[in-house]
């Protein structure tokens, strides 16, 4: 125990030494939380939109004004043809009103309004098609120009975030993509420097054991991912109005559990890379793709294919976020969450257990 | 033609071959420029997928007619919900829904039938788990319609509506997720190759400082730099042509514009990434400053380029910042040749932008570079 304490305050006084490091260690995390937190949205606003109003009658304006009340379009100016409207980019739909729009409904026929659309992003362009439906229906209705009672109607309940405010799904998210890239990083590099330098082989040479030095300098990188976590969690919350939905034992058992698994993943990379270059980027690349990509942080767990989705199942990423989404959000505490504890402490104690044999394989028999 | 003569009588050849040997003999370069841009393109095209489709529905029906059970059958008959589990009591589906192992729950109320019997508007509940604020706002909107649509279809009489919104997709008319993120991630995945390999191969010379025995030697430090990029110049040419390949007969993204077009501005965006895989290098000290610090640059670089989320859905702030990100142009540019099938006329703006980067960062960083050597 005492040999863990004294390998973990050399390896603080050893960090604290490197300015850069430090210096990485606090911006990296910080602007991966704002540049995340603010940038990733999902939900279409504002898509820039050219309608070309061939009626020009106060049906067909105010066709145009329910359309934009949805706040979903930005009206563009462009005089010439649509399409070069959408090869430019510079609108990502045009819509045309027929010249006999108002003749036509006066005279009971149907009329159609085109909208050529730019399929690119097909997310996008599935809402603005869904959008000039409901704007249609809604514009019959209220314009009274065809008022059906409808035979059923759906009466739609959205729970735990009722405003539907991105940043409550996508923020929690962040905090694991951040507690798991950073503290792994920076443990991987801590170990390989060791390798890189030579000062492992006295490490070898010493009574430490593979096990004590692996906890020695975990529990220095645990400490600073608390600090991150702290930091982040922190200001992340005040920064985008998260708070807690359910009394938080859960998470913050959840969450120290999770780094302590983010560190020991960097460890074992390091105990496993040749050189540096090889665990930074190790850990970069496969910590944050799989954090990023297969955790359902973006889009849902249930669209990752089948190959990916057995990968995204023994992520730890996959199970904090749902936590911390949980802890913010929906907020069931113990009763939904109970099991991504346990997960975690298997997953913690397989990286552990890998680590430990890699290193004492290379350590002289004591 | 001066400059020609100049060039052919420089050192740059034999300090090129040099490169290319060392470059054949480096086995984790190799590996660099081939692993990582072909597994980041196929996890990025297959893991991203912004379709809201197989949302798990949990129903309870108190009416159980066949009015009921049609309508449930309507909700359920396009992928987008999936019946998970037929429940007996709607305290049940809250109860799913809370702990998350349903999306949406339908609630059918006894009354259903008397109601459209008697020509009353029936009600169905939908609850919808909003913990994904964008599924739920889309499957709320999916959820309206189609109620909508088979509450039109119980009515004979009804005409036909008045007005309809008819659409027409273009460049992507089966609005498939993966045409729209390959061609981004393809711009994402040459950005992050050509900046490491470059920034490395010049900070290992740094680090083991070979770099000083170099400049011993009477090369100029131009030569000594050109030699360096032009190998990697045609390796990373390469990396795009394998990345396009993959796009094309992974993903199979179309190429609708020119093939010439998409691989002289890829050369092109090709100095931004070694422009910037320049710049790293003068800034670290080592290796592991150097993949830190491009870890720092790379991530706000993809993240504000529209290659995953689409800018328009980015508060106004970053929609401007986005524009002095030049993976934001070749992404577009990159989207305009293959989806699109553009010509230069309608990229010019960001090719020109492109080519100020070029310019700018070459500058600055060629500058650098001299003046550490010196």
């Amino acid at each position: 125990m005492k040999r863990i304490l004294a390998q973990c305050i050399k390896e603080l006084a050893q960090f604290r030494r490197d300015r850069l490091t430090v210096a990485l260690a606090i911006l990296l995390p910080l602007a991966t939380l704002f540049i995340f937190g603010f940038a990733i949205r999902l939900e279409a606003t504002n898509i820039p939109i050219v309608i070309q109003d061939l009626n020009n009658s106060p049906l067909s304006r105010s066709y145009i004004e329910q359309l934009m009340a949805t706040n979903q379009f930005q009206p563009t100016r462009w005089e010439n043809n649509i399409v070069e409207a959408l090869e430019r980019g510079i609108a990502n739909a045009g819509a045309i009103i027929p010249p006999d729009f108002d003749a036509q409904i006066n005279s009971n026929q149907p009329t159609t309004i085109q909208v050529l659309i730019d399929g690119t992003d097909a997310n996008n362009a599935r809402i603005i098609q869904n959008s000039f439906r409901a704007t249609t229906n809604a514009f019959l209705q209220t314009s009274g120009i065809q008022q059906e009672q409808p035979n059923i109607v759906a009466r739609i309940r959205i729970w735990f975030n009722p405003g539907r405010r991105e940043s409550l799904y996508i923020v929690p998210g962040v905090y694991g993509v951040i507690l798991w890239i950073y503290p792994s990083l920076l443990a991987a590099i801590a170990m390989v420097r060791e390798k890189e330098r030579g000062t492992i082989l006295q490490v070898y040479a010493s009574s430490l054991t593979a096990a004590e030095l692996l906890l020695g300098k975990g529990l220095a990188y645990f400490l600073i991912g608390i600090a991150q976590a702290i930091v982040i969690i922190s200001l992340g919350s005040l920064l985008f109005q998260l708070s807690f939905a359910v009394e938080p034992t859960a998470f913050i058992l959840g969450t120290s559990l999770y780094l302590w698994t983010s560190v020991l993943f960097g460890l074992l990379i390091g105990v496993r890379a040749s050189n540096q270059n090889a665990a930074v980027q190790g850990v970069a690349t496969i910590g944050f793709l799989s954090s990023l990509l297969l955790s359902g942080f973006i889009y849902p767990l249930s669209n990752i294919p089948f190959p990916l989705s057995l990968i995204s199942s023994i992520l730890p990423a996959r199970y904090y976020i749902e936590l911390s989404r949980d802890a913010f959000v929906r907020g069931t505490g113990w009763i939904g969450v109970w099991f991504i504890p346990l997960v975690l402490i298997v997953i913690g104690l397989l990286l552990f257990n890998t680590a430990r044999k890699a290193l004492s394989r290379m350590q002289l028999p004591y | 033609m001066k400059f020609l003569i100049h060039l052919l009588e420089s050192r740059f050849w034999a300090l090129c071959i040099k490169e290319i040997n060392q470059i054949i003999r480096n086995k984790q370069l190799l590996f660099l420029l081939l692993f990582p841009p072909t597994v980041q393109l196929l996890i990025f095209g297959f893991a991203l997928n912004a379709d809201v489709q197989n949302l798990k529905l949990g129903i309870v029906d108190y009416a159980n007619t066949y009015e009921s059970r049609e309508l449930v059958a309507a909700l359920t008959e396009n992928q987008i919900f999936i019946p998970q589990n037929y429940s007996l009591s709607q305290e049940e589906i809250a109860q799913q829904v809370r702990l998350g192992q349903i999306t949406a729950g339908l609630v059918i109320p006894p009354e259903f039938n008397r109601d459209l019997a008697q020509n009353r508007t029936a009600e169905v509940q939908v609850i919808i788990d909003g913990v994904d604020a964008n599924t739920a706002g889309i499957a709320s909107g999916y959820a309206t319609q189609i109620v909508n649509q088979y509450s039109r279809s119980l009515d004979e009489n009804l005409t036909p509506p008045l007005v309809q919104a008819q659409s027409v997709f273009f460049y992507n008319p089966g609005l498939l997720s993966s045409w729209f993120l390959v061609p981004g991630v393809l711009g994402t995945v040459i950005t992050l190759t050509s900046t490491l390999v470059s920034s490395t191969t010049l900070v290992r010379e740094k680090d083991s400082g070979t770099l000083e025995q170099l400049l011993m030697t009477p090369a100029d430090a131009w030569e000594i730099l050109l030699a360096k990029i032009a190998p990697l110049f045609v390796l990373l040419m390469g990396d795009i042509l394998l990345a396009l390949s993959v796009a094309r007969i992974v993903f199979r993204v179309p190429l609708q514009g020119s093939l010439l077009l998409f691989l002289t501005l890829g050369g092109l965006y090709l100095f931004v990434g070694i422009g910037f895989g320049l710049m790293l290098a003068t800034l670290a000290k080592n290796q592991q400053q150097v993949v830190l610090t491009s870890f720092f640059i790379n991530l706000p670089l993809i993240q504000l380029s529209g290659a995953i989320a689409p800018i328009e859905s980015m508060p106004v702030f970053f929609q401007y910042l986005s524009l002095l990100n030049p993976l934001r142009h070749f992404v577009a540019i990159s989207r305009g040749i293959l989806l699109k099938g553009v010509g230069i006329d309608i990229l010019f703006p960001h090719v020109l932008a492109l080519f100020t980067f070029v310019v700018v960062l070459l500058t600055v960083s060629v500058n650098r570079f001299r003046s550490q050597l010196s």
